[in-house]
């Protein structure tokens, strides 16, 4: 039963966005605004027009003044008298190669009047800063207001700060500590591409044939009503067409270049297609957000926590329209001590608008940066308690039938059996034969860090069941009638982003019908088919395509003739609220000559309810452990003066398998997942402790902390040998 | 410039910039297994053999495959679909955009070692010039491993 895909995938079969083309297909290249403030004072098309090739050079003028969001209308298609950061749209050429239409680009010639530029959300906040947008408050879809003030994409707020304040004065331990984390891309390796057809001779949105648009966006529903909505469309006038995506990991979800390439499809009469260079991808789309994370977490002298505020600002870049949520925030913050029962809570987030890249959604938006402050400053509350960080997140993991800290109780909670899991095998895993060693006079430590997340309520979708000449036995069994020739043609609206969520709603449609799974055809068909889905993110993939399979299986078993197609779409009731946990145990050899840190082992345990496909399930645990790794030690989409430095692949650096330390699971079995299939999600946990649990284990092993990602050589080499800021190293030598 | 080069064993003279990019004249015969990414010659997604050796094809320029024996994934497929089938088998992959600068890379570590013992230390290290997102490693590692005990 392995992946309906696989032999496609590796035989070099499978297509993309960049592997198809059109008759008459025209390329589309970018000019980028070199600065990250900037009014634009003359742009010269003329030389670029007159090249070999061109078929047209369009600026802000040409195209749609309109701007587009996913929640928060703010994002030019064209850059229009502004640049607000160095890598944006200001011009786009046209041309019948993709080379002739960079060569011509690079004969566009703009002047730009420099502005003072804000790089940072501390500078952004400040009461003279310069303001990036003059009045974001009046952008469609906008969470701000003008009350807000100055260069603020939104802003969130829990709890109460004087219950806090009035409970860590009755503490008997106070921490209060600031984390930072930086900018990292997604890391797809499929850059992102775009391809539009607008029918010639038809004006946009008239009856008659639709917009065709291929793209890399994992949402295709609701990217088409974004595209529609900046465009003055009717939705149903573009038909955003079936294809396999090459990763996403959050980064997907935008429309990113598609409004520009209807337009230029309109004004060329052509079909019209651009794929980004891995430059631009790390330069110009929608990374992720860096965080100032400030802790304040107090305890009794049992290690019970008495109040914990947590106040995070964001560097949201230049616009805020690559963020789904209405509050155009970070969901992750919110849930930040979700894992937990704590009396006093506050948690506030503040997301800045800057002048560099505008940044998006990146596997469980938020949770990493806040999870590597909370639990790194769990270890240094427990530090200052003379506690085990252990036995300090035992006495305050949530139990079962107990309000966490957000006033959420959940159907179980089972944070402590998965911590005791994690340890068990971290301490287990020790005398084994392959148990990786430190290299000698190197210090070794462990660190934990636990995560929680909860379950989508609503995770609904919609797939149709197409019988396919001679189909299975309407009873299912296979056996009856023609049924061994039979097909079953599984129709979804959503894209197959590389997690094998088509493979797992082929075999759980296999299993509920008892056919073999080769007997089962899947298909992502277009935006005309199928209701308006919400497609692939926030952890509902399994969830919803599981679920709604199984409904519609027992729709297929009810049916009353043999060619009937059946569909069934979301369900009419919100879920129970359903949280899965991740405890990581990271066991690092820190090298106290040099610093260096080498990551041993992550033992990550995992609490699961049904588990649909078990090796696309342990895919999505060992990928989110080595993107945590990666987030932990190697990531850092370095800046300088507002624009990315590190704008290729040998410069920011994704973790390759000579990078990986050895990997361990614990599965945590018997959970009570969503019903009816009884899952639990997965896609976005095991990459979310991990930096914490490293940040912990350095900690253990040299008394070190590193408070800002990533972790280098560098950080902890200084941290070590600079006496004002290694209090715990001191200690230890005194004491010796 | 009059390019002739043997492409999965099918001898090619067509009309090329020499300056091109091997992936592009590859990709512009319609041979579109061959995926390209970083562009730097960093991630491997766009590997093919010339000459038996594992290659960038982003930063070969067309001309210097003049005369040389290209193969894509297209044509490992069809020669030797023991690569593919344990990248199938052992699901190596999750988006796939990897995956076939992955098998082309594992087909090389087999031609280099002919049929003698690879460690996973040499795995690892050898194919640690083919990045890949999604899977954590731990399946490609098992599909490589696979593929070379099937020869």
């Amino acid at each position: 039963m392995s992946r309906n895909d696989g032999w496609a995938k590796a035989s070099g079969a499978t297509r993309y966005v960049a592997d198809v083309t059109l008759p008459g297909l025209l390329h589309v290249a970018l000019v980028r605004s070199p600065l990250p403030h900037a009014r634009i004072l003359r742009i010269d098309t003329g030389q670029a027009a007159a090249a070999a090739g061109v078929a047209g050079v369009f600026t802000a003028g040409d195209v749609n003044p309109a701007t587009y969001g996913r929640s928060v209308r703010d994002v030019p298609i064209l850059a229009r008298g502004v640049v607000r950061f160095a890598g944006e749209r200001v011009a786009a050429v046209v041309a019948e190669s993709r080379q002739a239409a960079e060569a011509a680009a690079m004969l566009v010639d703009a002047d730009y009047g420099e502005l003072p530029a804000v790089v940072s959300a501390c500078e952004a906040l400040a009461p003279d800063a310069p303001a990036v947008h003059d009045a974001p408050w009046e952008y469609p879809g906008a969470a701000v207001r003008p009350a807000d003030g100055r260069n603020v994409q939104s802003r969130v707020s829990h709890g109460s700060l004087a219950d806090v304040e009035e409970a860590l004065r009755r503490s008997e331990h106070v921490v209060e500590r600031v984390y930072t984390t930086r900018s990292g891309h997604q890391g797809y390796l499929e850059p992102q591409a775009c391809i539009a057809a607008v029918p010639p001779g038809t004006a946009p949105g008239a009856a008659g044939d639709p917009i065709r648009v291929w793209a890399t966006n994992k949402s295709p529903y609701r990217m088409r009503a974004q595209v529609a909505e900046c465009l003055g469309l009717d939705p149903a006038a573009i038909e955003v067409q079936p294809i396999a995506l090459g990763g996403d990991f959050g980064g997907k979800g935008s429309p990113m270049d598609v409004p520009l390439c209807v337009e230029l499809s309109r004004l060329t009469g052509r079909p019209v297609k651009l794929v980004l260079r891995y430059d631009e991808e790390l330069t110009a789309t929608n990374p992720r957000h860096p965080a100032r994370v400030r802790v304040r977490a107090g305890c009794d002298g049992d290690g019970r926590l008495t109040a914990m505020a947590v106040s995070a600002l964001f560097d949201g870049g230049a616009y805020g329209g690559f963020k789904p949520a209405v509050t155009v925030n970070l969901h992750g913050v919110e849930a930040c001590l979700a894992a937990y029962s704590v009396p006093a809570v506050a948690i506030e987030s503040v997301v800045a608008y800057t002048n560099t890249v505008p940044r998006g959604h990146m596997r469980s938006p938020g949770a990493p940066q806040m999870a590597f402050a909370v639990e790194s400053a769990l270890d240094e509350l427990a530090i200052a308690a003379a506690l085990d960080p252990v036995q300090l997140r035992h006495r305050n993991l949530v139990r079962t039938g107990e309000p966490n800290s957000g006033g959420h109780v959940w159907v179980e909670a089972r944070g402590t059996e998965t911590l005791d899991a994690a340890v068990a095998a971290a301490e287990n895993g020790l005398d084994t034969p392959d148990a990786p060693a430190a290299p000698p006079g190197w210090h070794q430590g462990t660190g934990v860090a636990v995560y929680a997340r909860e379950a989508p309520g609503r995770w609904g979708t919609s797939v149709r069941l197409v019988p396919v000449a001679g189909g299975p036995a309407a009873d299912g069994t296979g056996a009856g009638g023609t049924a061994a020739s039979g097909r079953i043609r599984l129709e979804l609206p959503m894209p197959e982003t590389g997690t094998g969520s088509h493979t797992v709603a082929r075999n759980r449609l296999a299993a509920e019908l008892g056919i073999e799974p080769e007997r089962i055809d899947v298909v992502q068909v277009s935006t005309g088919e199928l209701p308006p889905d919400a497609g692939v993110g926030g952890s509902r993939v399994t969830l919803g395509l599981a679920n709604t399979v199984t409904r519609a299986a027992q729709a297929w078993r009810e049916r009353t003739g043999d060619d009937q197609i059946v569909e069934a779409g979301p369900p009419d009731q919100q879920a129970a609220p359903i949280v899965s946990y991740c405890a990581q145990a990271a066991r690092v050899a820190v090298d106290p000559g040099t610093g260096q840190v080498k990551v041993l082992e992550i033992v990550s345990a995992v609490d699961v309810g049904e588990v649909v496909n078990p090796l696309a399930h342990q895919m999505q645990i060992d990928g989110g452990t080595v993107m945590g790794y990666g987030f932990a030690c190697l990531e850092d989409l370095a800046e300088e003066d507002g624009q990315v430095r590190a704008a290729s692949l040998g410069e920011f650096k994704i973790a390759s398998m000579g990078d990986v330390p050895r990997l361990r699971t614990v599965l945590v079995r018997g959970g009570k997942g969503v019903t009816p299939a009884g899952v639990k999600p997965i896609g976005e946990l095991a990459n979310v402790p991990t930096a914490a649990a490293i940040a912990n284990a350095v900690a253990a092993a040299v008394g070190c902390r590193i408070r800002d990602l990533p972790i280098t050589a560098e950080k902890v080499f200084w941290s070590l040998h600079e006496p004002d800021s290694r209090p715990v190293a001191a200690e230890r030598s005194e004491a010796r | 410039m009059k390019l002739s080069f043997t492409l999965n064993g099918t001898p090619f003279h067509v009309d090329a910039d020499p300056g091109a990019p091997l992936v592009d004249v590859i990709r512009g015969l319609g041979l579109t297994g061959t995926k390209e990414a970083c562009g730097v010659g960093v991630c491997g997604v766009c590997t093919v053999l010339v000459n038996d050796l594992p290659v960038s094809s982003c930063l070969l320029l067309a001309g210097c495959a003049d005369g040389a024996e290209v193969r894509t994934v297209e044509g490992l497929a069809r020669e030797d679909p023991d690569v593919v089938r344990a990248f199938t088998e052992q699901e190596g992959m999750q988006c796939g955009i990897c995956t076939p600068g992955q098998v082309v890379a594992a087909a090389a570590l087999a031609r280099e070692h002919r049929g003698a013992a690879v460690t996973d230390e040499q795995l690892r290290a050898h194919q640690s010039g083919n990045l890949c997102r999604c899977t954590g490693y731990q399946t490609i590692a098992a599909a490589v491993r696979t593929y070379l005990a099937s020869r």
